[in-house]
């Protein structure tokens, strides 16, 4: 056998543990990336069985085929491409009864499928039984029992998927409809039977077989005429556009209804016949549910919940970061004292020590934080709560004219704002997704958290983390006013169509969890190890390079220069200070860089480290910045215009200069105007 | 009735959907069609739920719960 390449595309429902299931033949070796033209993210992987490459490529979660989604649309165009020779179905067995909807649509398109289903052992647990032979007779394709947790029926599924490649469309099926192959008047009644697993009712049928024929007539090269026929009978707009006809006139009437019932006539059959013990349900999700989704305690909740997260955040992450600090003091100090030992020019040893290493490091310290707080957001993901923030929060949404669905993307701005404003494609309506894609960036990134730990265990002292916390509470009130200010002026109608599946609620997977942090974990180090690299070998250069070339006062530097201009506008903030505007303006590349900058700026090496801190906060005082001018700092650091991904983010997906101006100068505003407010009013108080 | 007047653990019989299309399509696709019978898990008081649909649970908001013809089973 000559070695090749198999493409396998993983199909399913969400929350039908597709991901475990791919993740656990690929592991944390994906290539991630976006789908062609459009945002949807796409994940590869590659694994060898016997002597093949198999090329596996994890397709969005979807409920249907058709093209209402960009998930969908993503995921048909890719099936139908040459590309994929053979697509993995994997259902959630517990609910084989929602599953199999899209699994008689991928049959239908005609390229082979292999049904994976996936969480058997949850099915044995709750006493449940599926008739493994009748199953496949009655769909006409291999159906393997696996469970991607606890990784069993991998190896038969791969070997099932390496033998069904080659399947023919018509290749005949033995599975029988007796009562109804009598009854039938269609002439071809007995060959749909044996060819095609899903038979509707004669007039479909007949109307099928009209469609097939003008198709043929018309379009001379059409692969799979049935599936054509079918789509253009449920009034697809994509494929009526690509097989221009009269439809309309052709087909007198809208079939999707019909065809969407008869299938769901046709999985009743099925479950009926191979599903025993299926009134056995699991109690535990209700159980839980009585308490997370409490009309009453839904809410304080899961205020609770995230409070506890942001309180992981900050004290084990801050008792992490302590040792990441000695480590670095240790390492500037070895390469400092190397490079002076071989005698290098002392302006390169300041660049790197006191660039390079103060800035990037001091990033580095913060990775412990960063990583409690996705490893946080991940387990609330995988263990099915998150869906349910969307069911309590839909009533405070509604008020705001959003749906509960819009809040998702919010509180995953709590981690990355970039995926948090792709996450708010999940919404229909264009109108909500604008909104919520403006109001997201309020949302306090992770990003955003070196600038209040440093901020505010220079000030605060003992009220440090309750003084961090409020950052958090701040941006979701500033985020929702927002959103009420814009449903004020935009007076359209409340549109909330909240509809999300509550998925049961599950022990997270630890293999899962890792490959999701793992990701961001990977991203942040990315991010330190090129734009802030670039940005503190930038700032080190404007503050040591002046009008007159080196210099080491920095007073005369080109950053004093450009500082000392802004002055006056943040002034009335208490941000008068060239170094802060400056530290401020390098944010705009990365929030981050706020820190970093700081470093550089006021020449203290690790900045995060305890004796780095007291050095920057004496040398602050002694400017007269104070606690309120810090606390200042943060409401501007946590409000002003987000970072450059974000702001290239928010272009691509609301397409428009427009909205995305529109958003830097709202939140310029609203940064300017609350910190101005902080500060007057902090000033007169204290 | 409407289903957003059914109570807590009450099991539904859908009669009727009077919703846009696509928010129509998009629940048949789940499973819900016009004879299904469904059941509320939890609801809020303005008629945001919870319900079963074939075994799987979904939260619904008021605007669609209260264009949704019912009876009981």
């Amino acid at each position: 056998m000559s070695k090749k390449e198999l493409t396998v595309g993983f199909v399913g429902n969400p929350n039908c543990g597709k991901t475990t299931l791919f993740n656990a033949y690929t592991g944390a070796n994906l290539k991630v990336a976006n789908w062609p033209g459009v945002t949807v993210e796409k994940k590869e992987g590659a694994m060898r069985f016997h002597d093949d490459t198999f090329r596996l490529v994890d397709l969005p979660g979807t409920y249907s085929l058709t093209s209402y989604t960009m998930e969908e649309t993503v995921t048909r165009q890719y099936i139908l491409s040459d590309e994929v020779d053979v697509i993995v179905d994997v259902a959630d067995a517990s609910a084989l009864e929602r599953n199999l909807y899209l699994t008689l649509q991928l049959i239908e398109l005609g390229k082979p499928v292999v049904l994976a289903l996936n969480m058997m052992d949850i099915v044995q647990e709750r006493g449940m039984e599926i008739d493994l032979h009748r199953l496949p007779e009655m769909l006409g394709i291999p159906c393997v029992p696996v469970s991607a947790r606890k990784k069993t029926g991998l190896e038969i599924l791969i070997h099932a998927v390496a033998h069904h490649k080659d399947k023919v469309l018509g290749e005949k099926l033995i599975h029988h409809h007796e009562e109804e192959e009598k009854e039938s008047h269609h002439k071809d009644v007995e060959e749909h039977h044996k060819m095609y697993a899903m038979v509707y009712s004669d007039d479909v049928e007949d109307k099928i077989d009209e469609i097939s024929e003008l198709l043929k007539k018309n379009y001379l090269k059409v692969d799979n005429l049935r599936w054509h026929a079918i789509k253009i009978m449920e009034n697809d707009v994509e494929i009526r556009k690509a097989y221009p006809l009269d439809w309309d006139s052709i087909l007198e009437r809208d079939y999707e209804k019909e065809i969407i019932n008869q299938k769901f006539s046709f999985i009743e059959e099925i479950m009926a016949e191979c599903v025993v013990n299926r009134s056995r349900k699991a109690e535990s999700t209700d159980r839980i549910d009585r308490v997370l989704t409490h009309p009453v305690w839904g809410l304080p909740v899961f205020l609770l919940i995230i409070a506890f997260v942001f309180f992981l955040t900050f004290t084990v992450g801050d008792w992490i970061k302590g040792y990441f600090e000695i480590g670095l003091d240790n390492l500037t100090a070895m390469v400092r004292t190397g490079m002076e030992a071989i005698h290098t020019n002392s302006l390169l040893v300041s660049l790197v020590a006191d660039g390079i290493f103060a800035g990037v490091g001091g990033i580095l310290t913060f990775l412990p934080n960063i990583f409690i707080l996705f490893l946080a957001l991940a387990i609330l993901e995988d263990s099915g709560y998150m869906a349910r923030v969307a069911y309590v929060m839909d009533g405070i949404m509604g008020k705001i004219g959003l749906s509960g669905r819009a809040f998702l993307p919010m509180i995953l701005g709590f981690g990355c704002t970039v995926p948090a404003v792709m996450a708010s494609r999940v919404l229909e309506n264009p109108k909500d997704r604008l909104k919520t894609i403006l109001v997201t960036p309020f949302m306090s990134c992770s990003a955003r958290l070196p600038i209040y730990v440093l901020f505010s265990e220079m000030f605060f002292g003992d009220m440090a983390m309750v003084a961090a916390f409020s950052m958090y509470v701040l941006g979701l009130v500033v985020a929702i006013l927002a959103a009420f200010i814009m449903k004020m002026i935009d007076k359209s109608k409340n549109s909330n169509m909240l509809l999300i599946e509550l998925p049961e609620y599950k022990t997270p997977n630890a293999h899962t969890i890792w490959v999701y942090v793992w990701e961001k974990v990977k991203d942040y180090l990315t991010k330190a190890g090129t734009t802030i690299f670039l940005a503190s070998m930038i700032m080190w250069f404007v503050m040591n390079l002046g009008p007159q070339g080196f210099t080491t006062n920095m007073d005369q530097s080109f950053g004093a220069l450009i500082g000392k201009t802004l002055v006056p506008v943040f002034a009335p903030l208490g941000l008068g200070y060239w170094q802060i505007v400056l530290a401020l303006i390098a944010g705009i590349a990365q929030k981050e860089v706020v820190v970093s900058s700081c470093s550089v700026l006021f020449g203290i090496g690790n900045v995060t480290g305890a004796s780095g801190m007291s050095g920057l906060a004496s040398v602050l005082e002694s400017m007269g910045f104070g606690v309120v001018n810090a606390y200042a700092l943060m409401v501007f650091c946590l409000l002003y215009v987000p970072c450059l991904a974000t702001l290239a983010t928010v272009k691509r997906e609301t397409r428009s200069w427009k909205w995305t101006g529109v958003m830097v100068c709202m939140q310029l505003l609203v940064a300017w105007v609350m910190a101005f407010l902080v500060f007057q009013i902090g000033s007169a108080v204290f | 009735m409407k289903l957003n007047e059914g109570a807590k653990g009450s099991r539904l019989k859908v009669l009727h959907m009077d919703l846009p299309v696509q928010t129509e399509r998009r629940l048949e696709v789940l499973g819900m069609l016009e004879g299904t019978v469904i059941s509320v898990v939890n609801r809020k008081k303005k008629g945001a739920m919870i319900i079963k649909i074939r075994g799987t649970r979904f939260a619904v908001g008021e605007q669609i719960t209260k264009n949704i013809e019912v009876e009981p089973v």
